[in-house]
């Protein structure tokens, strides 16, 4: 026989105030937890979603980020022509030779200021990322003209369209403002190559070269093919595993988040558990009642515990609506691999909650085990006995 | 006729609610004198604790005066009255309230503790007055490890240990076996024959009226004239006090 | 109030357990709070390490990646107050696996040794190891925790693979130091680095880092101004900082960790208000009626007031001392664990953090109880005396 759910929704909404507490308690954990998750969720889908198994990047041997590899303009020509790269309407190889660099911009939120990923490269290198203008018009060569990633416009009062940047040997106007979705592109400044590498006195050391490949199974033949050839000494790699790569800058926030919602968790399901007990105590005598009405010692024990499950699973609801804002706020963390930041939203998505959901529930569970069991295992002239 | 240290006029307290209106107090004139030992009784509902409440000071009357030891409680306020209470009144409950995590010591201390005495003078007292309830070897015991009437005495030695003018009890004895309830019938006597307090005792036994010096009836929250007994008492006043 | 200890001190263990539980949730909560405080305080309140205070880093203007003509060593030279001046470079690099052992990601920086020594007299190392590094020029020096926990011996082949310097170095191993902030890196010869380039290269004469000590800390404005006056024309323009400020520009690059350690903290304490609040909450309905008695004997709702929030008080800093107490041994795995920024080498409970805590705690307790303790103080004596639950 099992006691009625009825039952437990009511003596919670009886003891409301006790209730709301300990699964605010919960709510707040959940919170921590998920803020964390969304952030590690949405750096991952930002970086993800925006790779083309398609794209090649090709790096010097050993190189882990395109801020750290350098490639000469020798092998730019080498590369070009290999076959299997896709070509334009005009018939030329889709392969973009590049530098990446970074620039510190003043920013809202550091004094310091923030370092942004600067990049200067060819014409292709537009149509290899298929990048669409969400404003203005693109840089013309020889020209100290830059186009910002959306991202970047939108945090850095300095890179607004019109504003001007000081780096390199002079000032750079923003002409544009480009819209590429998740894509790392959206927290990039873009200029032409030449001005760019002349600007930093650069014009052979350049740091990498992108291409795309005619089909993904060309794209893995050209990549074979590239770091097969000694006379490169190039690596190359899909955009996708590339980026996979930069998941792990949020690791360290993804660690001490895990870490602190962990341990507070720990505490939080302390305070479930007093909360139990006392339910347990305060009812001692209905627990009596209901042994003598012939209720067993199993349908009391999961009445108790399907309380505390639904105690936190308050919580957990509760922390998700707290942590619902967040959603699509932008944020960014510093690039272990670029030195520079990358910017995304946070995103709470459906998985996330659930994952929300099960943390409260695994505390509820902690926390009302014990308390259950020795609702369960009283005598029942002891209960019935008890205050 | 000695010092009157309790005198109420027309002293009423109604609860008014929606569907409900009752006097548990209704213009209650009375008068008890220093060193009297009076005895209030009545059926239950009529008034007996709220007439003790307000000498106490623990419940404000809706009208009338009251004057205790020629304070008026109506002109003090909380705070004031709560130190009033700690002077001048020991009050002794029928389910004896200890606080079950003190021991016996700890609770009588525990009124001292609002006054100026030092720390060892306070143990001093407080084990005194444990000593005069019989209870000098239960010091360090813990309530639940006294019997209802130990209890009970431990209870008496907390009402006496800062030597208040008045006791109010009310049932002493209604939670206590006969003998129990002798031995604290006996030590009210003591107090107020030896010690010359003035108590008011509410009780519903019959043999514990007896050791009061006087009797009053309520009925209805109505306090009956000295003297007059509630119309369906079966209980004849003369008896009682005579004892 | 002193008299009220006891009383104070008995009911806060009257239910044990639950007083246990809460002590228990209170102190996690404390241990993250202390850590996370401590942390907080390495970051951006830690004071400089003797001789700290005196030294400069100058690095380019636009970002660290960035490189400087190493011929503003002479110039920074002759700025007034500048005692020493070495130049750094952080290598990057690779040593064997780093994916597989993560203990490989050391720190490794190129200088000049005799011009480190000079800026760093601090650094602990035996005279004959000083003398053997100064003459080796692919000698290496590494920290002793470094060195110990690599298992390396002085004669240690070490051999770094470049990235940011495409140059691949065959390293000896040939003494080890000790300094008070950091003794995980390795240093080793700059020139060994700017040989391995082609003589037209025009990274040869390029570098990361500059680093100064100055004659006194009233010298320190005066200095990085001047120094990145001097540049403010050049190609390369300069930004000097206090070695403090430097290594925050670090930790800065993780993200705003200011507003995600304050956002944080803030969740942990509002969890602690709740708790201390439930259980209090919890302890007065249960004892309503106690407070009636305390009343009929003449306890003034003050005094009341003062026995409940004193048993608040009680529990959370019960709660607050084990759990900062915690936080002494995590701070300890927090220093021995890898050196993600230098600052975490200084994760400590100070006194200070320590008792900013248990003041937190106590103020926690006092706050969290006050509605319950304030509404049962303030119980009519009658209502609380009939109080069953
Ligand atoms: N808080 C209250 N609200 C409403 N009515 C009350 C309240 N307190 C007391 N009364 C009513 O006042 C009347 C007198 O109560 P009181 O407690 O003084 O009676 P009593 O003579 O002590 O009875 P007993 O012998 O049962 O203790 C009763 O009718 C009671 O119902
Ligand atoms: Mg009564």
């Amino acid at each position: 026989m099992r006691i009625p759910f009825s039952y437990n929704i009511r003596n919670l909404v009886v003891r409301k105030t006790t209730t709301i507490m300990t699964a605010l308690g919960i709510a707040l954990t959940v919170a921590v937890l998920l803020s964390v998750l969304a952030l590690v969720n949405g750096l991952q889908t930002s970086l993800r979603s925006s790779g083309d198994p398609k794209r090649i990047l090709v790096m010097r041997k050993g190189a882990t980020a395109e801020l750290t590899s350098g490639v000469t303009r020798q092998a730019f020509q080498d590369l070009k022509f290999k076959p299997g790269i896709a070509r334009d309407s005009a018939g030329q190889p889709l392969a973009s030779l590049e530098i990446v660099t970074v620039i510190n911009l003043p920013s809202v939120d550091s004094e310091a200021g923030m370092n942004v990923t600067t990049r200067g490269l060819l014409q292709p290198g537009i149509e290899i990322r298929n990048l669409k203008l969400a404003e203005g018009r693109w840089f013309e060569s020889g020209r100290r003209e830059l186009v910002v990633g959306k991202g970047i416009a939108a945090r850095y009062p300095d890179a607004r369209l019109g504003g001007t940047l000081k780096f390199g040997k002079g000032e750079w106007t923003v002409v544009g403002v480009v819209d590429a979705g998740t894509g790392p592109i959206n927290s990039e400044i873009l200029g032409d190559l030449n001005q760019v590498a002349g600007d930093l006195n650069r014009m052979e050391g350049l740091s990498a070269m992108w291409l795309v490949a005619e089909d993904e199974i060309t794209a893995k033949s050209l990549i074979n093919s590239i770091n097969d050839d000694v006379k490169l000494t190039a690596q190359a790699k899909s955009e996708v595993e590339y980026l996979e790569a930069q998941t792990s800058s949020a690791a360290p926030i993804q660690f001490i988040g895990i870490f602190v919602s962990l341990i507070m968790a720990v505490g939080s399901s302390f305070a479930a558990m007093n909360t139990m007990y006392a339910a347990v105590s305060r009812r001692a005598r209905e627990v009596g009642t209901l042994r003598v009405l012939g209720f067993s010692k199993g349908s009391i024990l999961t009445s108790f515990f399907l309380e505390s499950l639904v105690l936190a699973l308050v919580g957990g609801v509760l922390g998700c609506l707290l942590a619902l804002p967040l959603n699509g706020l932008t944020t960014g963390v510093g690039n272990n691999l670029t030195f520079s930041e990358i910017a995304f939203n946070f995103r709470v998505g459906p998985d996330t909650m659930a994952t929300g959901i099960v943390f409260a529930l695994v505390m509820g569970a902690l926390g009302g085990l014990f308390p259950a069991r020795s609702a369960a295992r009283k005598e029942i002239l002891t209960a019935l006995r008890e205050i | 006729m000695p010092e009157t240290v309790i005198q109420t006029r027309k002293l009423t307290k109604e609860y008014v609610r929606e569907d409900y209106h009752v006097f548990a107090l209704k213009e209650a004139d009375i008068e008890i004198g220093r060193g009297e030992f009076v005895a209030l009784m009545g059926p239950s509902g009529s008034g007996k604790s709220t007439l003790l409440h307000c000498i106490a000071a623990m419940d404000r009357p809706t009208s009338g005066e009251i004057l205790v030891l020629g304070q008026d409680l109506s002109s003090l306020n909380e705070r004031d009255i709560a130190h009033w209470r700690n002077v001048h009144i020991g009050f002794i409950f029928q389910s004896f309230n200890l606080i079950p995590v003190l021991s016996a010591l700890e609770n009588v201390e525990l009124p001292l503790n609002l006054t100026a005495l030092k720390k060892q003078e306070r143990r001093e007292h407080a084990r005194n007055a444990l000593e005069l309830v019989g209870l000098g070897d239960r010091l360090h015991n813990l309530p639940r490890q006294l019997s209802g009437g130990q209890e009970q005495r431990v209870a008496i030695a907390r009402a006496i240990v800062t030597d208040p003018d008045l006791i109010l009890a009310d049932e002493p004895t209604g939670n206590l076996d006969a003998a129990s309830a002798q031995e604290v019938l006996n030590m009210l006597s003591r107090l107020n024959k030896e010690f010359g307090k003035t108590i008011v005792m509410v009780t519903h036994d019959p043999h514990a009226a007896r050791f009061a010096s006087k009797i009053r009836y309520l009925e209805k929250g109505e306090l009956l004239p000295d003297g007059r007994t509630p119309a369906d008492w079966n209980l004849p006043a003369a008896e009682a006090t005579s004892g | 109030m002193i008299r009220h200890i006891p009383l104070i001190f008995k009911n806060a263990i009257r239910n044990r357990r639950r007083t246990l539980l809460t002590v228990a949730s209170i102190a996690a909560s404390f241990a993250l709070l202390g850590t996370l405080a401590a942390m907080y305080r390495a970051l951006f309140w830690s004071d400089p390490v003797p001789g700290q205070e005196l030294r400069l880093m100058t690095r380019h203007r636009v970002s660290l990646t960035q490189s400087m003509p190493a011929s503003y060593e002479q110039k920074i030279r002759a700025v007034p107050g500048v005692q020493a001046v070495s130049i750094v470079n952080w290598f990057g690099g690779t040593y064997k696996d780093e994916q597989r052992d993560r203990s490989n990601m050391f720190a490794r920086f190129s200088t000049d040794p005799a011009n480190f020594f000079e800026v760093r007299p601090d650094v602990k190392i035996a005279e004959d190891q000083k003398q053997a590094f100064l003459r080796n020029r692919r000698g290496a020096i590494a920290g002793k925790t470094l060195a110990a926990k690599k298992g390396w011996r002085i004669g240690e082949r070490i051999n770094l693979t470049g990235d940011i310097w495409p140059v691949n170095l065959e390293l000896e191993l040939v003494g080890t130091y000790e300094e008070a902030t950091d003794d995980e890196s390795l240093y080793f010869h700059h020139e060994y680095i700017r040989e391995s380039f082609p003589q037209r290269s025009a990274r040869r004469d390029l570098v990361g880092l500059f680093w100064i000590r100055v004659d006194s800390a009233d010298s320190v404005p005066r200095v990085s101004k001047a120094i990145d006056t001097m540049f403010e024309n050049s190609p390369a323009q300069t930004r000097t900082e206090s070695e403090l400020a430097f290594g925050l520009a670090f930790a800065a690059f993780l993200g705003n960790i200011k507003l995600f350690l304050a956002a944080i903290c803030g969740a942990i304490v509002f969890t602690i208000l709740l708790v201390t609040a439930n259980t209090v909450a919890m302890s007065v309905r249960e004892r309503k009626r106690e407070v009636g008695i305390l009343k009929t004997l003449g306890y003034t709702p003050s005094a009341v007031l003062s026995i409940i929030l004193g048993e608040a008080a009680v529990i959370s800093v019960l709660g607050g001392a084990l759990g900062l107490f915690l936080a002494m041994v995590l701070a300890a795995g927090i220093r021995q664990g890898p050196a993600v920024f230098q600052q975490l080498k200084q994760v400590y409970i100070t006194p200070t953090v320590a008792l900013a805590g248990i003041a937190a705690a106590l103020l926690i307790g006092v706050a969290s109880s006050f509605t319950p303790a304030w509404n049962a103080s303030r119980t009519p004596i009658l209502t609380a005396l009939r109080a069953t639950d």
